[in-house]
């Protein structure tokens, strides 16, 4: 078993594919990637917020103050234009003449004067995702009501204050018993787990596919099953390999993430990144590294079983991708609002260790539970193996 | 000494290989679900002697040298070695048995000697054995110059001779090869037969499937023919071109298959 193991690990350390999945994907590209996404989308950001809005006001003698303030807002820029009716107020935004129409009422000004309450309309286009059009509107419409109800409140004899009594006589404070660590775990916790169990399985497919269907290929595998070695021993070495590479390519990932983010919150000083940083402990880590090992484990038998059934490396590559989403499946069940680690919880594979990374981070875990779940996830590691054998074992399978 | 009785072997059809079957009507050795790969195989090859394994292509060479190698487990029959049958413990074949297949069977990624070590390790060899019998090995088939170069780098005759090394680097007691000198050059192919023939003088029996006659001609002290998966000659080269009266090998060879029991 040793041998198959460190025969396979030289192999595919000298490939460069299996090099590229585990090594630079995770600690160069991937960082990258998301550097470049995170630029782009700042980028995007700061342009839009500043962006001047080209406004066009429909009934404006109906609120002088509001129109005059939207004038001389560096943010907006008027568009002298005449539109009456929805349907032009849409066509003008569409053909891209403006960006933002404001239709004050047309009596604004007498129902404001009988203290009914009034509606306006805003028509912006509020499909794309960074869209700081509400905000800007927003804004210089606060400082409007503001002024009319300074004004209404004036004539009732009341002050600011006495509106926010009058409004909410008593005021409820939440108070969070959840630490800092608890919430970030909770809005992080969910993340992680995936992240890592995902990378845990794409890092492993590459090598399982390769040391099982492409050594089948190959003709190796044949020379392989002639040599006086049991059938347990070459799975177990090929298997234990291919669990290496999955752990190895989700530590290494961990590791690419807590360094960029270690540079990034030092260099760019972001206190938030810093906060998560220092609430992320040594033991967690090697907690959640613990975790991963079972994890790997179900994924490397069942990988490796379905590789050797394969005829060829391609038709290999074809099962991988059903294969995926029974690993993807009881990650993203563990992430649904509601599902918390109990102890049935803790006796599905995959879910308990995605709910018990959550629980880790959150520094909220019952370690009793952890038996379970390992115990649990062992099981069903070794049922995976035993079938993994047992295939290893069958003419039809080796010889397809 | 091995010796083969009746060895018979049937594999289930895929649906895949049921319609190619179907679209070749006259293989009569389809049977409903399954197909007769073999149905009676019988031949023996002796201390120091060299059996060529012909036959035409589909008539359970491969199947049969695969059964020999314990590869495959046969639905009959017995495979005796040294009075042993292997068939009830196939560890022991495969410690005996060196078997060469039709593919090289090495890894690219490694280097030749890499990959002779990996083999003589599972073959439960120490670092000392290995470097004790390998120095005579690679010398005798040439391939100390390329012993630290990758396999992917190698050409063809270079793979086959480092296979060969790999094959037989546990010093097994019977030598299998299953057509090993196909699309090779005059030179990678006469370094082969060489190696056969110094096998034989090592009193190895050594059992090698071809489609050359020539190298029959040259090397096999006996000849076992199949066809159909049934062994339908077994005998030297002289008793084969005096049952058919055919002086010219091919022609005797043409004229074997026909013939329906091993005379």
């Amino acid at each position: 078993m040793f041998h198959v193991f460190i025969k396979e690990l030289v192999e595919l350390l000298r490939d460069k594919k299996t090099l590229f999945f585990i090594i630079a994907l995770p600690l160069i590209i991937f960082p990258v990637l998301f550097g470049l996404m995170g630029a782009v989308v700042a980028n995007v950001a700061i342009d839009e917020k500043k962006k001047v809005l080209n406004y066009a006001i429909v009934n404006g003698n109906e609120a002088p103050k509001f129109a005059e303030d939207l004038l001389y807002h560096r943010d907006f820029k008027k568009h002298d234009i005449e539109l009456s009716g929805e349907a032009e107020i849409k066509a003008a935004i569409k053909n891209g003449e403006v960006d933002v129409v404001i239709e004050v009422s047309k009596e604004h000004l007498s129902v404001v004067n009988n203290n009914e309450q009034d509606q306006w309309k805003v028509y912006f286009n509020n499909s794309s995702q960074i869209n700081s059009v509400r905000q800007k509107v927003n804004a210089v419409f606060d400082k409007y009501l503001a002024s009319i109800r300074a004004d209404k409140l004036a004539n009732y004899g009341l002050d600011e204050q006495s509106y926010k009594v009058l409004k909410s006589p008593v005021k409820l404070k939440t108070v969070d018993t959840a630490d800092e660590r608890e919430n970030f775990g909770e809005q992080v916790g969910g993340l992680l787990p995936y992240l890592l169990i995902v990378l845990c399985l794409t890092g492993a497919m590459y090598p399982a596919i390769d040391i099982g269907a492409g050594e089948k290929e190959r003709g190796t595998l044949e020379t392989l099953l002639l040599t006086p070695v049991s059938r347990l021993s070459i799975v177990l070495g090929k298997y234990l390999t291919i669990m290496t590479t999955g752990i190895v390519t989700a530590l290494i990932t961990v590791l690419s993430l807590v360094f960029w983010s270690f540079i990034i919150g030092e260099i760019a000083g972001i206190e938030v990144v810093k906060k998560v940083m220092s609430t992320v402990s040594g033991l967690d880590l090697a907690l959640i590294l613990l975790m991963l090992i079972p994890v790997s484990s179900i994924f490397a038998a069942l990988l490796l079983a379905i590789s050797i059934y394969a005829r060829s490396f391609k038709e290999a590559q074809n099962y991988m991708g059903p294969v995926s989403m029974l690993g993807f499946f009881p990650v993203i069940v563990a992430m649904l609002p509601g599902v918390q680690l109990n102890w049935t919880w803790s006796l599905v594979p995959i879910s308990n260790v995605a709910l018990a990374i959550k629980e880790i981070l959150k520094g909220t875990i019952d370690y009793v539970m952890l038996v379970s779940i390992l115990g649990s996830t062992t099981v069903f590691a070794v049922i995976s193996i035993v079938f993994c054998v047992h295939w290893f074992n069958k003419e039809t399978v080796l010889f397809r | 000494m091995i010796e083969i009785k009746n060895i018979s072997k049937s594999f289930k059809l895929s649906k895949e290989a049921k319609k190619q079957k179907k679209l070749e009507k006259s293989d009569v050795r389809q049977q409903g679900t399954h197909f007769q790969a073999l149905s009676d195989v019988t031949f023996s090859c002796g201390k120091g002697e060299v059996l060529g394994l012909l036959g035409p292509n589909g008539a359970g060479k491969t199947t049969t040298l695969r059964i020999l190698a314990s590869a495959l487990k046969p639905d009959s029959g017995a495979i005796l070695i040294n009075d042993e049958n292997i068939i009830e413990n196939p560890q022991i074949a495969k410690k005996k048995i060196g078997f060469l297949s039709t593919k090289t069977g090495l890894y690219n990624r490694l280097t030749s000697l890499e990959n002779i070590q990996y083999f003589a390790r599972m073959h439960g060899m120490s670092k000392s054995e290995i470097a004790e019998y390998g120095e005579g090995l690679y010398q005798q088939l040439g391939i100390e110059p390329y012993l630290h170069r990758r396999v992917d780098t190698l050409s063809s005759g270079m793979l086959q001779k480092v296979s060969i090394a790999r094959a037989v680097i546990h010093q097994p007691d019977v030598i299998i090869f299953d057509e090993p000198t196909t699309g090779l050059d005059i030179m990678a192919t006469e370094a082969i037969l060489e190696f056969i023939q110094s096998q034989r003088d090592l009193g190895r029996p050594v059992i090698f499937s071809t489609h050359h006659l020539d190298e029959v001609s040259l090397l096999a002290d006996r000849l076992a023919i199949i066809n159909d998966g049934r062994t339908c000659f077994t005998g030297s080269v002289d008793a084969l071109k005096l049952k058919t009266q055919e002086e010219d090998l091919r022609k005797a060879f043409m004229q074997s298959l026909s013939f329906s029991e091993e005379a």
